[in-house]
Order: C-alpha cells, then structure tokens, then sequence
C-alpha cells in the first residue's frame, strides 16, 4: 500500500460558475478548506485561527440534536445515520468510548488518510465533542499500519491539544494490520479488545463494543463534518448536498483518469459527469467534455464496489441515497474510470482474486467461494472458456452474498455481477474469441500485496 | 422467527440439513444454506430448536428479530 499522501493540486485554480468541487484549499471546500496540500499538515494554531474554538450550544447534548438535523449520514461506506448511533450509544449503560476509524483499507480510495495528514484537527475536534456529548472517557484512533504520514500528523496533533489542555477527553492512536476488512468497525473493536482484527458477528459497538462497552465507531471523515456542524449549525452542512444526502462529501479519482489518488471534496449534487470532466486523461478529455465516453466503464465504491457503464451513471448525482437506488453505492467514495481500451474482465478477476485473499477466512461460504469466484473469473478474463462455466459462475454468486459476518462476501459478489452485466458484451467476445486485445494491456486498478497479519 | 447461521463457527458438520431438511441444504462446499422464510409454524419452530441443540459447533440460533 502506498504510504505517500497524493493530493490535489487544482488549488490554483479559480472556480467558474457552477463549479462545485474543489481540492485542498479550493474556494468551494469545506473539509479541505485553508492552506494548500503543498503546505503540509495544518498545526493548531493554524486550526484555530481558521475556525475559532466551537461555541457552548453545540456542545454536549446539543450536538446530538445538530447532528440529527444535520442528517449526516457516515462516510466509511454504508452511510449509516451518525444521530442514530449516538443516541443508540448514549442510551446503553457503562463506560463509553469513541473511535475514529481511520484506517481506510481500500487500496484505491485516500480521502480519510489525507484528511488525517492535513487537517488532523478537524477529526480529533469532532472526535472530541462526539465523547463530550456521549460522555465517553476516550477517545481511540484507529489507522493502518501503512499509513506512517497519518500516524505522524495525529501524534503532533494530540501533543499540540495535550499542551494547550484543550480536550476534556483523553486521545489514544491505535495501529492495526494492513488488510481489507480489518477496517470494518466490528473488526476494529476485535483489534482494540487485543483479538485478531477480523470482523465477528453480534450486536453493534454503539449498544456494545469494545469489553462490552458502548463504543461509538465512526469514520474520520464524518466526525470532521461534526466539528464544522458543531460551528455552523446543520443549515449551513444542508447548503451542500442533496435533501437525500446533506453535505459536502469527500471522493478519490482512480484508474484512468488524469491524476489517480487525487482526493476532492464534492458537493452532493454535482453529477459523476461533471467530476469525470474535471479529471479525464488528456487522450479523452475532448470527448468527455461533451459527454460519456462510448465504452468507457466506472467502478464506484471501492474494489468491493460496482460496475456501472459510464453513460448510465453520467447523470447520477455523487449523492449516497440515490447512488444506493441505482446499484451503485459510493461506499467509500472511490470514483475509478476504466478507459474502454482496458478489459473489465481481467480488472474483475484481479480484483476478485484480492478480495479472496483479504477474507479472513472465518466464515466457510467467504473462505471457499471467493477464491472459487476468482478462479473462474480468471479462466473467464484470460482463456476461452465453454459457456456452461460462465452458467456457473451465475450460479456460484447466488450461493455467497449474506453468507458471512460481515459484508465482504457480498460485496464480492456485487463486484462480479456488475462486471457480468456492464461487460456483458466483452463476456460474449471471450466466449466466441477467448482474450480481447483490452485484456494483455496494462493494469488499471493496481491492488497491494496483502499482509499475513492480523494484529 | 427464523434460523440463522454464525459462519464464523459453523465448520459444516451438516447435522441441520439431516435434522430441519425442510429448511436447511448444504452448498457446493459443505456449508448450510438455510431457507430465510419465517418459521411460521410450532413444529417448524421445534424442530429448528431441534437443530440448534444439536449443532456441534453452536452455530445455529432461532431469532426473532432481524439481524443487525
């Protein structure tokens, strides 16, 4: 996994009408506001000066009913209401904790992993009035191992508000593997119980997490909304957004794009076609500039994500409700272009082989039907296979999804049947002809060794 | 209520697709697939209990609500 930070430099550059995304610093973002990205991690004072320290009403009990009119949803991937886990974490008796998941596993996707570097102290703000308002007695960062830049910025960080006793509630960082699910919150709260990260099944952290405790698991990127809701109030996070799905959100452009690892801040209602115009490799540019690329395919959502046919999602606005109605959730706001010189199949079968790898091998259906899925994805993407194994392969996706502890089996099986449906064409060319020309070009959706740990 | 399955313990054993066959088959790889229609009447629900003794692994349990 790449252990550099890749940001965004359209900081230069002027917003014309209607323009409604920005990179660090832009004029039209929020969590990315202030200095430029070359300028490194924002310090304190700089936090401060910038935002000023969050006024009485918010904080506390206030914030939950901020948050509740905010309507902000989560951000690590399935948009869970943030309210309704707080209150559901306030009404559980004993000691609480609150937890900043930071620890982004898709290999694509580094909008968390910036946030923490350049703007530590929007996430340890919201982390700190969550725990005020639950009346928590910590506070953990979670990060993965890979991501040293992180680790860096939030240790400065919490020195910087340890010496200006700025936070009633103590902060504690926590590294953990480098593995696909060891993200997900319940593998999280094994993690930190000094168990192997891997996801179990049971009730959930807000009700009881870690040794029992209530613990409120939240990604960094919706507690640093918390910090700007706490100042301005859930009418201004509204302004952003669609009524569905308030606020500003953060995405990461990969695969065929011009710059892949650019992380931008979007507001909700700009549309998947206006974001592939900002960011289309030169080779295309003239032609998104009009509309789709005829061929072209994305992949939303993360390496467990979906396929989508790049037309059918032109329109479609980077709102998580509606992008959810159209089979294509924004997760964990990974926007990936595969240029229609690449082959979906070959990316699929790499990508499916990664997720078999990344199960954590507790649950049979996962442990087995993964690498079965990607062994017959393969022998799809780069031989000529009979169309009974193609039958087959229909057939094997049925018998996976809602078969595990967490969701990873199903998105897997979401990863596959998308590609099925979007490349149905491509699956009919390999049938009659075996390997497309598209399937010896280059890797597109590159993925990370995986680690051998779990803890 | 309905039967649901702890993967993270089954192994595969097979004991609920003989005991609650009705409801209850094994995939390709040995493993339960159980059917997620509610057990609507006593004798289903007794004999899903019936299973749920018997699994080796305690991997099955009767439930009442949706999981999580």
């Amino acid at each position: 996994m790449t252990t550099s930070v890749v940001v965004d430099r359209l900081d230069e550059r002027r917003p014309g009408p209607g323009d409604t995304f920005g990179g660090v610093g832009h004029p039209g973002a929020r969590l990315l506001a202030g200095r430029p990205a070359y300028d490194g991690t924002e310090t304190l004072a700089q936090h401060l000066d910038r935002l000023g320290i969050v006024p009485p009403p918010r904080r506390g009990a206030g914030l939950v009913d901020a948050v509740h009119d905010s309507g902000l949803g989560g951000r690590g991937g399935a948009g869970f209401p943030m309210a309704e886990k707080m209150e559901a974490a306030a009404r559980a008796p004993g000691p609480r904790l609150v937890v900043v998941n930071a620890s982004e596993s898709e290999p694509a996707s580094h909008k968390d992993r910036v946030l923490v570097h350049l703007r530590p102290h929007l996430v340890l703000d919201g982390a700190a009035l969550a725990a005020e308002a639950l009346s928590a007695d910590e506070i953990v960062v979670q990060l993965h191992r890979g991501d040293p830049a992180g680790y860096g910025a939030l240790s400065a960080a919490i020195a910087e508000r340890t010496a200006a006793r700025l936070d009633r509630v103590p902060v504690h960082l926590s590294v953990g593997p480098d593995r696909f699910v060891a993200g997900e919150s319940s593998a999280v709260v094994a993690f930190l119980e000094g168990r192997p990260a891997q996801p179990r099944p049971g009730p959930r952290a807000a009700v009881s997490g870690v040794h029992g405790c209530p613990t409120l698991v939240q990604n960094a990127e919706t507690l640093a909304h918390v910090a700007l809701i706490a100042r301005f109030g859930p009418d201004w996070f509204r302004a952003a957004g669609t009524p569905g799905s308030p606020g500003s959100v953060l995405v990461t452009l990969a695969g065929d794009v011009e710059r892949p690892g650019t992380v931008l801040e979007v507001w909700g209602a700009t549309t998947i076609g206006r974001l592939l115009v900002s960011c289309s490799r030169s080779g295309h540019a003239t032609i998104a500039e009009i509309g789709p690329v005829p061929g072209a395919a994305v992949l939303m959502g993360g390496y467990a994500g979906a396929w989508a046919d790049m037309a059918r999602v032109w329109e479609l606005p980077l709102a998580h409700d509606e992008l959810c109605r159209a089979g294509v959730p924004l997760g964990c706001g990974l926007v990936g272009v595969l240029s229609p010189d690449g082959c979906g199949l070959v990316e699929t079968a790499r990508l499916l082989t990664y997720l078999a790898t990344e199960s954590s091998g507790q649950c049979g259906p996962c442990a087995f039907g993964l690498p079965d899925l990607a062994a017959q994805a393969t022998a799809l993407a780069t031989t000529r296979v009979s169309r009974s194994a193609v039958r087959r392969l229909y057939h094997r996706t049925a018998s996976i999804a809602g078969r595990g502890a967490c969701s990873h089996p199903d998105g897997a099986v979401r990863l596959l049947e998308s590609a099925l449906e979007t490349f149905a064409g491509d699956v009919r060319y390999h049938l009659r002809h075996g390997p497309c020309a598209g399937a010896r070009n280059g890797v597109t959706f590159p993925v990370p060794r995986s680690s051998e740990e779990w803890r | 209520m309905r039967l649901v399955v702890d993967f993270t313990r089954c192994r595969g054993h097979g004991i609920c697709t003989v005991l609650f066959a009705e409801r209850a088959e094994l995939d390709e790889w040995g493993f339960p697939v159980i059917d997620p229609a509610d057990l609507d009447s006593a004798p289903l629900v007794r004999r899903a209990r019936r299973a749920v003794v018997a699994c080796p692994r305690g991997a099955l349990s009767v439930e009442t609500s949706e999981p999580r």
